[in-house]
């Protein structure tokens, strides 16, 4: 949907009425997975989809209202039932007017073939993956996703367009498309996986030929005793864990209720002087949404600086109680959760993963890490699996796979043990390094 | 309703589909939040579109349009057999759907008071009311309460005769209360963690004590901080009902889904050790061990007459007396198993998703006696509470969970609180040490709203009856044994 058509929608939503207030956020677009499982194509599917929320405000009541009825018939429905949910809810003592107009940084995350590629490109893309994988006698299974708009992870929607009753609009469109692919054989398997916002960045068969080589290197694991060792993670695994820790630390609302490894600590060192921690949605391998749900420019934000705790991202309401203005990170008003990180960075160094394993005296490189989950939110002590390729590291170079293990670490802890740094990459949504980490604790084995 | 599907089905089978079926759902949802005396959210909402499924050549095809026009709907269809076209191209073999009778039929699951037509004002007095009980405690510092109503109409057709409209209301809710103290967050969770939740209507949140139960919730919250820490070792454990639900649904439920097992989940959720050959060989747990899928079950969340692929709703076992017996199958994969019907586990989340192979409501069949009882038989174990976190491998053996609360047992008697009690184990050793099951008065169909699985990412409901069951000798403390 182009900006014109989605701001008269939004126009119309937010009609004057008698001096109530009017916030309405589009969201939606149209999504596209080719999914693949034992070298043929198992799924393969299109979904178009715009949903538009309205909030109305009455003074300090406020009701919400969210359908995909997008005629007027419909948007005068949502106004009507945002309205009377409004006039039956008991005020919000903290709840703030609407946004006023505001300026936004243009960003440039469109890429017209990538909205065009269709069911025929992805599949010739992945053909060529799969080809390589059956001619290495291995089973591919991934997917080959494009998308034009903001459906995201599980259905949600990100705020296409926002418009208020105060004149405040925004609009922001963007593409991406991301390959993953997993090679397997019996238990042993490989991964690899990449996304841009441009499919031309997508190479199906370099990215098969990763995950073989893995898959092939992970037949007869030797069996190593839990315990803490020396660990490489890839990018994909360090985004993961920082993910997890952003979700539970990273949001003022985390940490003016006591639940965030930030609380009392601003100005302090909490990780190590060689990690600084960004949420940049301007950065070039974001091309993020240059505004959040509440309608504020979205900025870009330190959150950890050479180790020192520098501050949290915020809405407009935990911003109004620490006396600071929002950074533009808030969701839909209102919420319980609070403001959430973006578009996350930690900064990286220079060169590979495998010159981070060239340190490595004798450690684990993990490929990546699967199912984590907080345990203790404190310490950022988070549980999970590694996953697709444990290698054994022995004088710098690969000496054979490894059986996976499960991990239970402090992500705070192990951030003051990072001896080294890749340059930084975009995977699963976070721009990373890969990490050498001193000290990496797995508790227990499994069995493959 | 109107025609739309039969444009669809129509438009598809004429663009050459050799199979079609079009779901039209209307969804309606409302969620209400209460937190720390605050409205935290209100809203209402309503999505309703179209969902095509196609073979062409033996390849599938989907596409899903919320533009509710005959041109919308028949341009869907089109998109959908033109992604079929293009799946046949990278085929290995052609998809052969399990025969199923045709169905014509309108259900609707029980509602005895709407929960949509129930005011407002009623349902925040009790989020409200729930809130002060929970912030009346001394040490509670957040308070979270909840509701939510879900009503999921669809209408599904078939190009093989089946006309099926069926009407599902969901109901159901819960609060936590969180205490923190310096370097501390505890909670605790009513009646369980992330809600609990019933295909019924209004009915369904009068039955259930949520202000009666809030002090006591918001008192464990507050002395989980002065708790001692859970040891680490082996013990025997207890797992109330609402964690061996979790337990349950990781490591049988998604393990027994047959797409996991042949690979078609394989680069994100995973695949699974019940391999083919354990059907039917495998000792998955002990005598005590029987493991129900129901899609019959009363007011259960995968409840319902017939699944997304038009086949009627089933009861069978997964595991027997600890033998493993069988998966949770589909049309297009029964056949791998050899079965020659589908058992109906094929669901999706709206009209904008495939619907896929899904967990129905699975449950641990009870065995005898109360929770005192079972207690009172322990010399030495941990009973632990209310699920905190999660996490398994790929392949469902290695699992480890952390609840929010646990009590000590020495010699039939709870002796002291813990805090931060985890635990650790793999699938089929952990089953095998099952040595008891407490009976039918303890047994509760607890809920899960969020199961996620598939790519794109869908959410289902699922049910898992348990009651209180012993294990003996299971790994404790992982995450604080350092």
């Amino acid at each position: 949907m182009n900006s014109a058509d989605a701001q008269a929608i939004l126009e119309r939503a937010v009609a004057p009425l008698d001096g109530r207030e009017f916030e309405a956020v589009l969201g939606g677009g149209v999504s596209e997975l080719t999914r693949f499982a034992n070298n043929e194509i198992t799924q393969n599917v299109s979904e178009r989809r715009y949903v538009l929320s309205v909030r109305v405000a009455r003074g300090l009541r406020t009701g919400r209202a969210t359908g995909n009825d997008l005629s007027a018939e419909g948007i005068a429905r949502l106004r009507a039932q945002a309205d009377a949910a409004a006039a039956l809810s008991p005020e919000i003592s903290n709840l703030l007017p609407v946004t006023a107009r505001q300026e936004y940084r243009a960003v440039s995350g469109v890429d017209s073939d990538t909205s065009s590629l269709g069911p025929e490109g992805r599949a010739r893309e992945v053909s060529r993956a799969v080809a390589r994988c059956r001619a290495a006698g291995v089973d591919a299974a991934g997917i080959y996703e494009t998308g034009f708009g903001t459906i995201g992870d599980y259905g949600m929607l990100g705020p296409l367009a926002i418009a208020n009753s105060k004149g405040l609009y925004a609009y922001h469109q963007g593409t991406d498309a991301s390959f993953r692919i997993s090679a397997l054989d019996g238990t042993a398997s490989g991964w690899a996986g990449a996304e841009s916002h441009r499919a031309s960045d997508i190479d199906g068969e370099a990215l098969a030929d990763r995950a073989i080589q893995k898959c092939v290197g992970s037949r007869s694991p030797a069996v190593w005793k839990p315990g803490s060792y020396t660990v490489v993670l890839e990018p994909a695994a360090v985004a993961d864990l920082l993910q997890d820790m952003a979700w539970i630390s990273f949001g003022a609302l985390a940490v003016q209720e006591g639940r965030s490894f930030l609380t009392g600590r601003l100005g302090s060192r909490v990780l190590g002087e060689n990690i600084t921690i960004r949420d940049d949605a301007y950065h070039p391998l974001h091309q993020g949404c240059p505004f959040d749900a509440e309608g504020v420019p979205t900025r870009p934000v330190t959150i950890v600086e050479a180790g020192i705790a520098k501050g949290p991202v915020y809405d407009r309401q935990t911003a109004a109680k620490d006396g600071l203005e929002s950074t533009g990170h808030g969701l839909q008003t209102p919420n319980p959760i609070g403001p959430l990180t973006s578009n996350l960075v930690l900064e990286g160094g220079k060169g590979s993963v495998d010159d981070l394993v060239k340190g490595v005296e004798r450690g684990l490189l993990v490929t990546r890490v699967w199912y984590t989950n907080v345990v203790d939110p404190m310490t950022v002590t988070l549980t999970g699996m590694t996953r697709d390729g444990l290698f054994a590291i022995q004088d710098g170079k690969l000496a054979g796979a490894v059986r996976n293990f499960r991990f239970n670490q402090s992500i705070v802890r192990m951030l003051t043990e990072v001896e080294a740094m890749s340059a930084v990459q975009r995977i699963e949504g976070v721009v990373c390094p890969g990490l050498r980490v001193r000290s990496f604790h797995m508790s227990s084995a499994t069995e493959f | 309703m109107s025609d739309l599907e039969r444009i669809a089905l129509d438009t598809a089978m004429r663009r050459g589909a050799g199979y079609c079926d079009a779901r039209l759902v209307d969804q309606k949802r409302e969620d209400l939040t209460v937190k720390d005396g605050q409205v935290a959210s209100l809203e209402q909402t309503e999505s309703r579109g179209l969902g095509v499924r196609v073979l062409v050549d033996g390849a599938w095809g989907y596409a899903a349009t919320d533009e509710m026009t005959d041109d919308g709907a028949a341009a869907c269809a089109a998109r959908a057999v033109a992604i079929g076209r293009a799946s046949a191209s990278v085929l290995a073999k052609a998809v052969r759907l399990a025969p199923e009778p045709p169905q014509t039929i309108v259900w609707a699951s029980p509602c005895a008071i709407d929960p949509f037509e129930v005011p407002l004002t009623r349902k925040l007095d009790l989020l409200f009311a729930v809130d002060a009980a929970l912030r009346g405690v001394r040490g509670v510092t957040i308070a979270e309460s909840n509701l939510t109503f879900v009503r999921k109409r669809q209408r599904f057709l078939s190009s093989e005769g089946s006309d099926i409209d069926q009407t599902i209301t969901r109901s159901g809710g819960g609060y936590a209360a969180t205490a923190v103290s310096g370097n501390e967050v505890q909670r605790r969770s009513f009646p369980q963690a992330e809600g609990y939740h019933q295909t019924r209507g209004w009915e369904f949140i009068e039955s259930v004590p949520w202000v009666e139960q809030a002090p006591r919730i918001g008192e464990e919250a507050a002395a989980l901080l002065r708790a001692d820490q859970c040891p680490a070792g082996k013990f025997d454990v207890i797992l109330e009902g609402s964690q061996l639900a979790l337990q349950i649904h990781e490591s049988v439920g998604h393990p027994t889904e047959l797409d996991r097992v042949l690979g078609m989940e394989a680069n994100y959720a995973g695949t699974s050790f019940l391999t083919l050959d354990k059907k039917g060989t495998l000792r998955f747990g002990s005598n005590h061990v029987n493991l129900v899928a129901d899609a019959t079950l009363p007011n259960g969340l995968a409840t319902f007459a017939f699944d997304d692929e038009g086949v009627a709703a089933q009861r069978w076992h997964i595991v027997r007396q600890g033998m493993f017996e069988g998966y949770l199958t589909s049309r297009e994969l029964a056949h791998t198993v050899g079965d020659d019907r589908s058992r109906g586990c094929v669901r999706s989340d709206g009209w904008h998703h495939i619907p896929m192979i899904r967990m129905v409501n699975l449950s641990l069949m009870p065995g005898a006696g109360s929770l005192e009882d079972l207690l009172g038989d322990t010399e030495h174990g941990i009973y632990m509470e209310t699920n905190r976190s999660w996490s398994i491998d790929q392949l469902r053996y290695n699992f480890q969970f952390k609840t929010e609360l646990a009590w000590e047992i020495k010699r039939g008697k709870r002796v002291r609180m813990l805090k931060n009690p985890t635990y650790q184990g793999i699938t089929p050793v952990f089953w095998n040490s099952c040595d008891h099951v407490c009976g039918e008065a303890e047994w509760r169909p607890w809920s899960i709203v969020n199961c996620g699985k598939g790519q794109p990412g869908q959410v289902a409901d699922m049910t898992h009856g348990a009651a209180p069951t012993r294990f003996r000798g299971v790994m404790v403390g992982a995450g604080y044994d350092e």
